[in-house]
C-alpha cells in the first residue's frame, strides 16, 4: 500500500467508524419506544383488572396501538441497518476516491 | 454478512431490465400454496353440507371470524373491501411466518410492503371521495378557522404531508419488523458457534417469524381499514 492509500483507508476507517456510532445511536430511540409500550401494557393490565369480562377487546387494542407505537422505534432501527449493511457515505467516498 | 436480496436470474424486455429476485421465488410459492387451497375449497363447495364438519368446519371459522371482524373494524358500506383485504391478509400472514421454513419472507423487501401500503392509500382517496365528495376534498383544510366559515390554507401542507406520510408508515412498519427478525436469525445462524444453532432459534423464530409477523399481517390489515373506514365517514 502506497502511502496516499494508506491516509486514504485511515479516513474511510473513520467515516466508518463514525457510522457506526451513529447506528448505536439509532437505535436509541427503542428506548423511548419500549417506555411507551410500557406504559400501553400497564394501562391495558389495570384495565382489565377493573373490567375482566372485556380482556377480549382490550388485548386487540392494546396490539394494535403497541404496534403503531411501535413504529419509532422501528425508524431508527432501519436507519442502523441503513448505516451498518447499506452505507450511503462508505459508497460515496469509494465513488470520490476510489478506493476498492 | 451479507442480508442483500439474492438476484437470480436477470433477463431484458423491450430494453427494460427485469429482476427476478428472491422476493418473487418466494412470492410465488406463496401464490401456489393460496392457489392451490383456493382451487380445493372450489372443489370441495360443492360436497358442503348443512352441518359443517371437518374440512368445512375449518373453512367455515376462518371465513365467519374475518367477517365478524370487518363488522367491528369496518363501515358497513365497506363490506365489499373484504374481499381485497382477506386476500392481503392470507398472503401477508404466510409471508410473514414462512422464514419458518428458511424462505426470506417477501415482506422484508421494502418494494412488496409499499406495493400494499400504496393501494391502501389509493383506496383511501378514492372511498373518501367516493362516499363524501367535496366535504372529503374539504377535510384537507380542516381544522377551519373563524367557527367553521374560513378553510385554513395554512393547514392544507400539512394535511397532505400527512397523507403522503401514511403508506410510508404503513410500509416501514411491517418491513421493518420483519426485516429486524430476518437479520438478527441471519446473524444467530451466521456467527453463533455450532451449539447455540440447534435449539437457541427455536424461541425466535416463535417470536420474530411466527408472533411478529401474524401481529404485523394483521396490524396492517387492521389500520388499513381503520384509515379507508375514517375516510369515508359520513358525518
Amino acid at each position: 500500500m502506497s502511502p496516499e492509500q494508506l491516509i486514504l483507508a485511515e479516513h474511510l476507517a473513520t467515516v466508518m467508524s463514525w457510522s457506526a456510532l451513529g447506528a448505536g445511536i439509532a437505535v436509541l430511540s427503542a428506548t423511548i419506544t419500549a417506555a411507551g409500550q410500557g406504559y400501553i401494557g400497564a394501562k391495558t393490565v389495570e384495565s382489565i383488572a377493573r373490567q375482566p369480562e372485556a380482556k377480549g377487546a382490550l388485548t386487540t387494542t392494546m396490539f394494535i396501538s403497541s404496534g403503531i407505537s411501535e413504529t419509532g422505534g422501528i425508524y431508527g432501527l432501519l436507519i442502523a441497518f441503513l448505516l451498518l449493511y447499506a452505507n450511503p457515505f462508505v459508497g460515496r467516498f469509494i465513488e470520490l476516491f476510489g478506493l476498492g | 454478512m451479507n442480508f442483500d436480496i439474492i438476484h437470480l436470474w436477470r433477463f431484458e424486455i423491450g430494453g427494460f431490465e427485469i429482476w427476478i429476485t428472491e422476493t418473487h421465488v418466494t412470492t410465488w410459492i406463496i401464490m401456489g400454496a393460496l392457489i392451490a387451497l383456493a382451487i380445493a375449497v372450489r372443489i370441495a363447495l360443492k360436497n358442503f353440507k348443512d352441518v359443517p364438519g371437518g374440512f368445512q368446519n375449518f373453512i367455515e371459522l376462518i371465513v365467519e371470524t374475518f367477517d365478524s371482524f370487518l363488522k367491528t373494524n369496518a363501515d358497513p358500506k365497506l363490506m365489499f373491501l373484504g374481499n381485497w383485504y382477506f386476500t392481503v391478509f392470507a398472503f401477508l400472514l404466510l409471508g410473514n411466518i414462512c422464514g419458518v421454513f428458511f424462505l426470506r419472507p417477501p415482506s422484508s423487501d421494502w418494494a412488496v410492503c409499499f406495493a400494499f401500503a400504496i393501494v391502501t392509500f389509493v383506496l383511501i382517496h378514492v372511498m373518501g371521495v367516493r362516499y363524501r365528495g367535496a366535504g372529503y376534498l374539504k377535510s384537507f383544510f380542516e381544522p377551519y378557522m373563524a367557527k367553521g366559515k374560513i378553510p385554513n390554507l395554512l393547514l392544507f401542507p400539512l394535511n397532505i404531508i400527512g397523507e403522503l406520510a401514511r403508506p410510508v408508515s404503513l410500509s416501514f412498519r411491517m418491513f421493518g419488523n420483519i426485516l429486524s427478525g430476518t437479520i438478527l436469525l441471519g446473524l444467530l445462524y451466521g456467527i453463533a458457534p455450532v451449539f447455540i444453532r440447534v435449539l437457541f432459534p427455536v424461541p425466535l423464530h416463535m417470536y420474530f417469524d411466527l408472533f411478529s409477523g401474524i401481529l404485523q399481517a394483521f396490524i396492517f390489515t387492521v389500520l388499513s381499514l381503520a384509515f379507508i373506514s375514517a375516510a369515508a365517514e359520513t358525518e
